[in-house]
């Protein structure tokens, strides 16, 4: 087993009669990208809170890279990108970078040194024009998510967390995050992000976990929660006839579950249940079968399964 | 704490840098020398051109009062053109009064026809001088000028001088002597004296107190809403989160507090600077403008004990209300909001500064001694009261402990609610609230 970065061992956290989180217990392995997947209120930004030793858990403990998480100096190798983004509007660009990597323990000149060529890779610093030396609120919102994103990266962390990294990114930017995330991961090292977007953490993550309520709902890599889920969708496009198919898809002894996106359908079928006889319905229905594929769900029908069956029962664990 | 030390930078650094500590910097003394020198001068000058000598005199005493009076005006007149004001000579007009005896049963007809003259212009007032003047010691003046207290008090003296002489003289003193006996002038210079002996004018300690006990309350109130704007721009910015993860929200806060404090002294540093400048070089300005008697303005002396005493009241109570301030701008999510759940703290400042008056005059008093012990009301009423008079060093070192243990319990309540606040959004939270932030923090 690799050394882990993360190890969090049976957090909880009340505020008053709420419980936010209850009994968590995470482990991200060094040089991971780790997904912490949940609906909004589940708990999310509490637990990194506590990670970042901003709040303290109820119980448990939290260590990162070996150590107390509460151990002085550890904050400094964790770089944080909260969901809530701001900078000091009147400060210039340049300063405020100074300013936070100071706090990370970065002596003024490697920080200067840092903020010269991270802006000069997110285009901040052209020979025509330099950004560093305006002030944070001249810039736009785009460029002003850049210099965020600076912040969190500056004193080059061994850890990166990133709540809801994607939220409020215009496509430029989102792009640039995902090969930063990719780039950190071919430098050995770890990130996590907290989204409610499945298909980002579907395509960027080794790791995922699921809380809802405050509660771990899975967890595991994601190639193996797939397989775990898998073996009885059915990624279905047709084309014609769409009432009677329709019928055929609400028919609960076949399907259990249709995840329908106009063209496109993931059907989860019920246990036990033939694909070849859904096939055959469709054809009899007069559909134009365009694709038929039997396939592994999708972490978007994993999360809805999974954070569905808890929202009705709450408290219910994860399978197995 | 080398991350205290990169707080602190920051706030020190962005605050001096900024337009509004540079102005407020360098223009607080240019303020301070036009408020002490200006209305000096504007006096001077307004008594330099206090034209009384040409008003009409109606004299119906039958006791030639009217040209006792014209005399004694002049003379004034002709004391104030000496004086060495401004630069250019104010034309002088005519320096003589008119002084028309008329009989009593006249005196009516003589006053509507001076009351056109008046309106008219041709004559700037006129003066009633009559019975009344003899018996029950009352004049009357009527003219334009008669809003001006320079001039009216020119007249006053004119007449009471004049009224004094017509006694003296039907007392039966002769007329020569009369006239040194009440052109005599005597000045009165106040002295204060305490228990280490005589010194300082009283007059200027006092003033002296009050300019201190105010700019205490005004650099505490500027920079304690300073550090609560400062909080409230991290947690509306949300850039509160970022820090927080980095360094804890104490050592925020007493960065903040610190590097906001310091900003303050460095202001204070630049003022007394200019100030004593202005009192070495003062009397030199004021004659170069025309002021020989400016010299009178000396500062009175500051003892080591007063003055250790006056930083350490400005740091204390500085530190006091600026964690107050701080803990409200955690608590609330816009300027709005901070304008109005400040005013508890407000008030406890104001309530110090409206009782300066009463305290001054009594400096001694039961309301003096309690509001100088009391924490709120410390930082400004005991350096007042120290400045006015002796106060003795039990009360004073009383003061500053009771102050010193109030500022460790507001700043620990404030660290709660900071902790608290500073990461909550949404409804300003009810007192009821606020005791659990402090609890469970």
């Amino acid at each position: 087993m690799t050394e882990l970065a993360l190890d969090i061992r049976g957090i909880s956290k009340s505020y008053g009669d709420y419980q936010a989180v209850k009994a968590l217990s995470l482990a991200v392995p060094k040089g991971a990208v780790y997904g912490l997947l949940g609906p909004n209120g589940a708990g999310k930004t509490t637990t990194i809170r506590m990670i970042l030793n901003i709040i303290a858990p109820d119980e448990g403990t939290i260590s990162l890279l070996g150590r107390a998480n509460t151990d002085v100096g550890m904050m400094d190798r964790v770089g944080y990108l909260p969901e809530e983004r701001g900078l000091y509007k009147k400060m210039q660009v340049r300063r405020v970078l100074r300013f936070l990597a100071e706090l990370k323990g970065m002596s003024a000149k490697d920080a200067d040194r840092g903020i010269d060529s991270w802006m000069e890779r997110l285009s901040l610093k052209t020979p025509e024009k330099d950004w560093g030396l305006a002030k944070v609120e001249e810039l736009s919102r785009g460029m002003q998510q850049k210099v965020q994103f600076i912040g969190t990266l500056l004193h080059d962390p061994d850890l990166v967390i990133l709540d809801e990294p994607f939220s409020g990114l215009d496509p430029i930017n989102a792009q640039a995050l995902k090969d930063t995330v990719v780039d950190l991961k071919k430098r050995g090292r770890t990130v996590i992000f907290s989204t409610h977007l499945m298909d980002n953490a579907e395509r960027l993550c080794d790791s995922v976990c699921i809380i809802a309520r405050g509660d771990k709902v899975l967890d595991g890599t994601v190639a193996g929660v797939k397989a775990e889920h898998g073996g009885n969708n059915v990624a279905l496009s047709v084309a014609g006839g769409s009432e009677t198919i329709s019928r055929v898809l609400s028919d609960h002894q076949l399907v259990e579950r249709v995840d329908d996106s106009n063209r496109f359908f993931e059907v989860a079928l019920q246990k036990g249940a033939d694909p070849q006889a859904l096939l055959r319905r469709l054809v009899e229905a007069g559909a134009v079968v365009q694709r038929f594929e039997l396939v592994q769900p999708s972490l978007h029908q994993i999360f809805l399964e999974k954070v569905g069956a808890t929202g009705v029962e709450a408290g219910m664990s994860g399978h197995g | 704490m080398a991350k205290l030390w990169v707080v602190i930078k920051r706030e020190y650094t962005e605050k001096v840098r900024s337009k509004w500590f540079i102005i407020s910097t360098i223009f607080g003394p240019v303020f301070f020398a036009a408020i002490t020198i200006l209305p000096g001068y504007m006096s001077m000058r307004g008594m330099k051109n206090a034209q009384i000598a040409d008003i009409r005199i109606l004299d119906a005493t039958g006791a030639g009062m009217g040209q006792r009076v014209a005399d004694r005006l002049k003379a004034q007149h002709e004391n104030m053109q000496r004086l060495p004001v401004g630069r250019g000579t104010v034309p002088s007009v005519s320096t003589a009064s008119t002084v028309l005896t008329v009989e009593p049963e006249k005196l009516a007809a003589a006053e509507s026809l001076s009351t056109k003259l008046v309106m008219s212009k041709e004559s700037q007032g006129y003066l009633v001088l009559d019975s009344a003047t003899i018996n029950s010691k009352k004049a009357r003046y009527a003219g334009r000028n008669a809003s001006s207290i320079q001039e009216m008090e020119l007249i006053q003296n004119a007449v009471s001088s004049a009224f004094l002489a017509s006694r003296l003289e039907s007392a039966g003193i002769p007329a020569a002597r009369i006239d040194s006996l009440t052109r005599s002038r005597v000045d009165v210079s106040a002295e204060r004296i305490d228990e280490k002996g005589r010194g300082g004018s009283g007059l200027v300690s006092a003033i002296f107190g009050f300019v201190i006990a105010f700019l205490l309350y005004m650099m505490i109130i500027l920079y304690g809403q300073n550090v609560l704007r400062g909080v409230l721009e991290e947690k509306t910015t949300r850039v509160a989160e970022v820090v927080m993860s980095s360094v804890k929200p104490d050592i925020l806060l007493a960065g903040k507090v610190i590097g906001v404090g310091a900003v303050g002294l460095t202001q204070q540093l630049v003022w007394f600077a200019s100030a004593a400048t202005l009192m070495a070089y003062g009397a030199q300005m004021a004659k170069a403008m025309g002021m020989p008697n400016m010299s009178a303005i000396v500062f009175p002396s500051v003892s080591p004990l007063l003055g250790v005493s006056l930083v350490l009241f400005f740091l204390l109570g500085y530190t006091f209300y600026s964690a107050l301030f701080a803990a409200v701008g955690a608590m609330v999510g816009s300027q709005e909001e901070a304008q109005q759940a400040a005013q508890p703290v407000m008030m406890l400042l104001v309530a110090s500064i409206i009782m300066v008056q009463p305290i001054m005059f009594n400096p001694s008093g039961t309301l003096a001694t309690t509001m100088s012990l009391l924490p709120f009301s410390a930082p400004i009423i005991m350096p007042l009261r120290m400045s006015a008079t002796q106060v003795p060093t039990s009360e004073v070192v009383g003061s500053l402990v009771g102050l010193a243990i109030a500022c460790w319990a507001a700043i620990w309540v404030s660290a709660r609610i900071y902790r608290v606040g500073l990461l909550m959004t949404g409804k300003r939270p009810s007192l009821k609230e606020l005791v659990k932030w402090v609890r469970y923090a």
